[in-house]
Protein backbone atom coordinates (compact mmCIF):
# COMPACT_ATOMS: atom_id res chain seq x y z
CA UNK A 1 0.00 0.00 0.00
CA UNK A 2 1.76 2.97 -1.02
CA UNK A 3 1.40 6.45 1.09
CA UNK A 4 1.80 9.86 -0.51
CA UNK A 5 2.22 12.60 1.23
CA UNK A 6 2.81 16.40 -0.29
CA UNK A 7 5.20 18.65 1.95
CA UNK A 8 4.79 22.50 0.68
CA UNK A 9 7.72 25.02 -0.48
CA UNK A 10 5.80 28.45 0.21
CA UNK A 11 2.55 29.23 2.99
CA UNK A 12 -1.05 29.57 1.66
CA UNK A 13 -0.47 33.14 -0.03
CA UNK A 14 2.22 31.03 -2.27
CA UNK A 15 4.77 33.90 -1.61
CA UNK A 16 6.06 33.20 1.76
CA UNK A 17 8.83 29.80 2.38
CA UNK A 18 7.99 27.43 4.82
CA UNK A 19 10.95 25.56 6.23
CA UNK A 20 10.58 22.56 4.35
CA UNK A 21 13.43 20.66 5.45
CA UNK A 22 12.41 20.38 8.37
CA UNK A 23 9.11 19.47 7.31
CA UNK A 24 11.00 16.72 5.41
CA UNK A 25 12.66 15.27 8.37
CA UNK A 26 9.59 15.25 10.18
CA UNK A 27 7.36 13.76 8.32
CA UNK A 28 10.12 10.86 7.62
CA UNK A 29 10.56 10.27 10.88
CA UNK A 30 7.00 9.92 11.65
CA UNK A 31 6.66 7.90 8.90
CA UNK A 32 9.36 5.73 10.14
CA UNK A 33 8.00 5.02 13.59
CA UNK A 34 4.23 4.71 12.36
CA UNK A 35 4.86 2.59 9.42
CA UNK A 36 8.01 1.58 9.11
CA UNK A 37 9.60 3.58 6.31
CA UNK A 38 9.65 6.44 3.67
CA UNK A 39 11.21 7.90 0.88
CA UNK A 40 11.17 11.44 0.00
CA UNK A 41 11.90 12.86 -3.79
CA UNK A 42 13.71 15.95 -5.13
CA UNK A 43 11.42 19.13 -5.21
CA UNK A 44 8.59 18.77 -7.82
CA UNK A 45 7.03 21.78 -9.17
CA UNK A 46 2.97 22.05 -7.99
CA UNK A 47 0.38 24.29 -8.12
CA UNK A 48 -3.43 24.11 -5.95
CA UNK A 49 -6.30 26.07 -6.00
CA UNK A 50 -7.81 28.04 -3.40
CA UNK A 51 -10.73 28.27 -3.33
CA UNK A 52 -11.61 29.98 0.07
CA UNK A 53 -9.64 32.70 -1.95
CA UNK A 54 -11.26 33.15 -5.14
CA UNK A 55 -9.63 30.56 -6.97
CA UNK A 56 -6.12 31.88 -6.47
CA UNK A 57 -3.70 29.40 -8.00
CA UNK A 58 -0.92 28.56 -5.35
CA UNK A 59 2.58 27.48 -7.02
CA UNK A 60 5.09 26.25 -4.87
CA UNK A 61 7.82 23.25 -5.21
CA UNK A 62 6.30 20.06 -2.98
CA UNK A 63 8.75 17.83 -1.52
CA UNK A 64 6.42 14.36 -2.55
CA UNK A 65 7.34 11.24 0.43
CA UNK A 66 6.31 7.88 -0.54
CA UNK A 67 5.43 5.81 2.31
CA UNK A 68 5.59 2.16 1.76
CA UNK A 69 3.02 0.19 3.68
CA UNK A 70 0.66 -2.15 5.16
CA UNK A 71 -2.93 -2.36 4.90
CA UNK A 72 -2.87 -3.35 8.86
CA UNK A 73 -0.40 -0.59 9.57
CA UNK A 74 -2.63 1.73 7.77
CA UNK A 75 -5.97 0.76 9.00
CA UNK A 76 -4.37 1.38 12.71
CA UNK A 77 -5.90 3.89 14.57
CA UNK A 78 -2.32 5.04 16.77
CA UNK A 79 -1.08 5.35 13.20
CA UNK A 80 -3.89 7.01 11.63
CA UNK A 81 -4.05 9.70 14.71
CA UNK A 82 -0.42 10.34 14.23
CA UNK A 83 -0.44 11.05 10.81
CA UNK A 84 -3.75 12.66 11.07
CA UNK A 85 -1.72 14.60 13.91
CA UNK A 86 1.27 15.36 11.82
CA UNK A 87 -0.48 17.25 9.12
CA UNK A 88 -2.77 19.20 11.18
CA UNK A 89 0.11 20.36 12.51
CA UNK A 90 2.11 21.45 9.66
CA UNK A 91 -1.21 22.76 7.79
CA UNK A 92 -1.15 24.90 11.04
CA UNK A 93 1.99 26.03 11.84
CA UNK A 94 2.99 25.76 8.08
CA UNK A 95 -0.03 27.99 7.04
CA UNK A 96 -1.64 25.75 4.52
CA UNK A 97 -4.85 25.80 3.31
CA UNK A 98 -5.06 22.32 2.72
CA UNK A 99 -2.62 18.90 3.03
CA UNK A 100 -2.85 16.69 0.74
CA UNK A 101 -2.44 12.61 1.22
CA UNK A 102 -2.82 10.40 -1.07
CA UNK A 103 -3.52 6.42 0.53
CA UNK A 104 -3.90 3.67 -1.91
CA UNK A 105 -6.23 5.03 -5.02
CA UNK A 106 -7.61 7.55 -2.62
CA UNK A 107 -7.48 11.33 -2.04
CA UNK A 108 -7.82 12.77 1.46
CA UNK A 109 -7.60 16.39 2.34
CA UNK A 110 -6.68 17.87 5.49
CA UNK A 111 -8.21 21.40 5.92
CA UNK A 112 -9.27 21.65 9.58
CA UNK A 113 -6.02 22.03 11.75
CA UNK A 114 -7.11 22.56 14.96
CA UNK A 115 -6.03 19.64 17.37
CA UNK A 116 -9.41 17.99 19.50
CA UNK B 1 -10.39 -11.50 -3.26
CA UNK B 2 -8.77 -9.01 -0.84
CA UNK B 3 -11.50 -6.72 1.17
CA UNK B 4 -11.03 -3.06 0.08
CA UNK B 5 -9.61 -0.62 2.69
CA UNK B 6 -11.99 1.12 4.49
CA UNK B 7 -11.87 4.26 3.60
CA UNK B 8 -14.01 6.15 5.85
CA UNK B 9 -12.50 4.65 8.85
CA UNK B 10 -9.00 6.10 7.37
CA UNK B 11 -10.86 9.07 6.30
CA UNK B 12 -12.31 9.47 10.81
CA UNK B 13 -9.10 8.62 11.73
CA UNK B 14 -6.96 11.10 9.60
CA UNK B 15 -9.99 13.56 10.91
CA UNK B 16 -9.74 13.73 6.86
CA UNK B 17 -12.21 14.11 4.18
CA UNK B 18 -12.58 12.07 0.83
CA UNK B 19 -11.77 13.75 -2.36
CA UNK B 20 -12.55 10.86 -4.56
CA UNK B 21 -10.12 8.50 -6.58
CA UNK B 22 -6.75 9.39 -7.80
CA UNK B 23 -6.75 7.07 -11.06
CA UNK B 24 -4.82 4.28 -10.25
CA UNK B 25 -5.00 2.67 -13.04
CA UNK B 26 -2.68 4.35 -14.68
CA UNK B 27 -0.60 7.40 -14.96
CA UNK B 28 2.15 8.45 -12.49
CA UNK B 29 0.51 7.03 -9.51
CA UNK B 30 -0.89 4.17 -10.89
CA UNK B 31 2.25 3.48 -11.96
CA UNK B 32 4.06 4.17 -8.24
CA UNK B 33 0.70 2.18 -6.42
CA UNK B 34 1.87 -1.35 -8.76
CA UNK B 35 5.17 -1.14 -7.67
CA UNK B 36 4.52 -0.60 -4.00
CA UNK B 37 2.05 -3.58 -4.57
CA UNK B 38 4.02 -6.23 -5.69
CA UNK B 39 7.22 -4.93 -3.71
CA UNK B 40 4.34 -5.21 -0.11
CA UNK B 41 2.89 -8.31 -1.29
CA UNK B 42 5.10 -10.28 -3.08
CA UNK B 43 7.06 -13.08 -1.24
CA UNK B 44 9.22 -16.19 -1.48
CA UNK B 45 7.42 -18.99 -0.54
CA UNK B 46 8.53 -21.17 2.69
CA UNK B 47 9.54 -23.55 0.11
CA UNK B 48 11.85 -21.96 -2.03
CA UNK B 49 10.83 -20.33 -5.84
CA UNK B 50 9.69 -17.36 -7.73
CA UNK B 51 8.06 -14.26 -5.42
CA UNK B 52 4.64 -14.23 -4.92
CA UNK B 53 1.54 -12.89 -3.04
CA UNK B 54 0.67 -16.28 -0.55
CA UNK B 55 -3.21 -14.70 -0.99
CA UNK B 56 -3.19 -15.92 -4.65
CA UNK B 57 -4.06 -20.00 -4.25
CA UNK B 58 -6.44 -20.01 -7.28
CA UNK B 59 -5.04 -20.75 -10.37
CA UNK B 60 -7.06 -20.46 -13.99
CA UNK B 61 -5.86 -20.71 -17.31
CA UNK B 62 -6.58 -17.20 -18.90
CA UNK B 63 -6.31 -16.64 -22.73
CA UNK B 64 -4.56 -13.51 -24.10
CA UNK B 65 -4.36 -12.45 -27.46
CA UNK B 66 -0.30 -11.84 -28.16
CA UNK B 67 -0.52 -8.26 -28.08
CA UNK B 68 -1.58 -8.48 -24.49
CA UNK B 69 1.39 -10.29 -23.41
CA UNK B 70 3.63 -8.36 -25.46
CA UNK B 71 2.21 -5.73 -23.44
CA UNK B 72 2.74 -7.42 -19.94
CA UNK B 73 6.32 -8.34 -21.23
CA UNK B 74 7.55 -5.01 -21.82
CA UNK B 75 5.88 -3.59 -18.70
CA UNK B 76 7.35 -6.07 -16.39
CA UNK B 77 10.73 -5.64 -18.44
CA UNK B 78 10.53 -1.85 -17.82
CA UNK B 79 9.61 -2.24 -13.61
CA UNK B 80 12.72 -4.96 -13.61
CA UNK B 81 15.03 -2.35 -15.25
CA UNK B 82 13.85 0.88 -13.71
CA UNK B 83 13.26 -0.64 -10.31
CA UNK B 84 15.33 -4.31 -10.03
CA UNK B 85 11.68 -5.20 -8.81
CA UNK B 86 11.02 -9.09 -10.41
CA UNK B 87 7.54 -9.67 -11.60
CA UNK B 88 6.56 -11.82 -14.46
CA UNK B 89 3.84 -10.91 -16.92
CA UNK B 90 0.95 -13.08 -15.41
CA UNK B 91 1.79 -12.20 -12.09
CA UNK B 92 1.26 -8.31 -13.17
CA UNK B 93 -2.02 -9.71 -15.21
CA UNK B 94 -3.26 -11.11 -11.91
CA UNK B 95 -2.51 -7.83 -10.43
CA UNK B 96 -4.22 -6.02 -12.42
CA UNK B 97 -7.01 -8.61 -12.65
CA UNK B 98 -7.54 -7.81 -8.83
CA UNK B 99 -7.17 -4.05 -9.34
CA UNK B 100 -9.79 -3.54 -11.72
CA UNK B 101 -12.59 -6.04 -9.64
CA UNK B 102 -11.81 -4.34 -6.62
CA UNK B 103 -12.60 -1.22 -8.42
CA UNK B 104 -15.66 -1.56 -10.24
CA UNK B 105 -18.88 -1.19 -7.37
CA UNK B 106 -22.12 -2.59 -7.60
CA UNK B 107 -23.84 -0.14 -10.04
CA UNK B 108 -21.53 -0.70 -12.14
CA UNK B 109 -21.90 -4.28 -12.37
CA UNK B 110 -25.37 -3.61 -12.96
CA UNK B 111 -24.99 -1.24 -15.14
CA UNK B 112 -22.92 -3.21 -17.00
CA UNK B 113 -25.08 -6.52 -16.88
CA UNK B 114 -27.98 -4.04 -17.92
CA UNK B 115 -26.23 -2.78 -20.89
CA UNK B 116 -25.05 -6.25 -21.87
CA UNK B 117 -28.77 -7.40 -21.58
CA UNK B 118 -30.00 -5.00 -23.77
CA UNK B 119 -28.12 -5.20 -26.53
CA UNK B 120 -26.10 -8.23 -26.98
CA UNK B 121 -28.40 -12.09 -27.44
CA UNK B 122 -25.41 -14.78 -27.02
CA UNK B 123 -25.72 -17.39 -29.45
CA UNK B 124 -24.47 -21.09 -28.50
CA UNK B 125 -22.18 -22.26 -25.53
CA UNK B 126 -19.42 -20.51 -27.71
CA UNK B 127 -20.50 -17.71 -26.49
CA UNK B 128 -20.31 -15.48 -29.59
CA UNK B 129 -22.35 -12.27 -29.61
CA UNK B 130 -25.64 -12.18 -31.59
CA UNK B 131 -25.85 -9.85 -34.33
CA UNK B 132 -28.11 -7.26 -33.38
CA UNK B 133 -31.87 -7.43 -34.35
CA UNK B 134 -34.02 -4.10 -35.24
CA UNK B 135 -32.90 -1.10 -34.03
CA UNK B 136 -31.16 -1.87 -30.91
CA UNK B 137 -28.61 0.57 -29.87
CA UNK B 138 -25.05 -0.98 -29.41
CA UNK B 139 -23.45 1.03 -26.60
CA UNK B 140 -19.67 1.12 -25.83
CA UNK B 141 -18.09 1.39 -21.65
Amino acid sequence: MLVVLFVPSVERDGTTPIDQDRWVDAALEMFGRAFGGATAYPKAKGVWRDDERNGALVKDEPVVVHCYTTRTDIEDSRNLAELGSFCRTMGRDARQGEVGLVIGDEYFAIREFTEE
Amino acid sequence: MKARLDMNKIARGLRAERKGKVFAGGGYFGAMQLLADIETRFRVPAGGGRATDPDWTERRLVPLAPRTLKRLEAITEGIKTRSGVNVEPMQLAGLLLEKTAEQLNEDEVNDLALNRARTVRWSGRRLRPAKPTGSLNWRTR
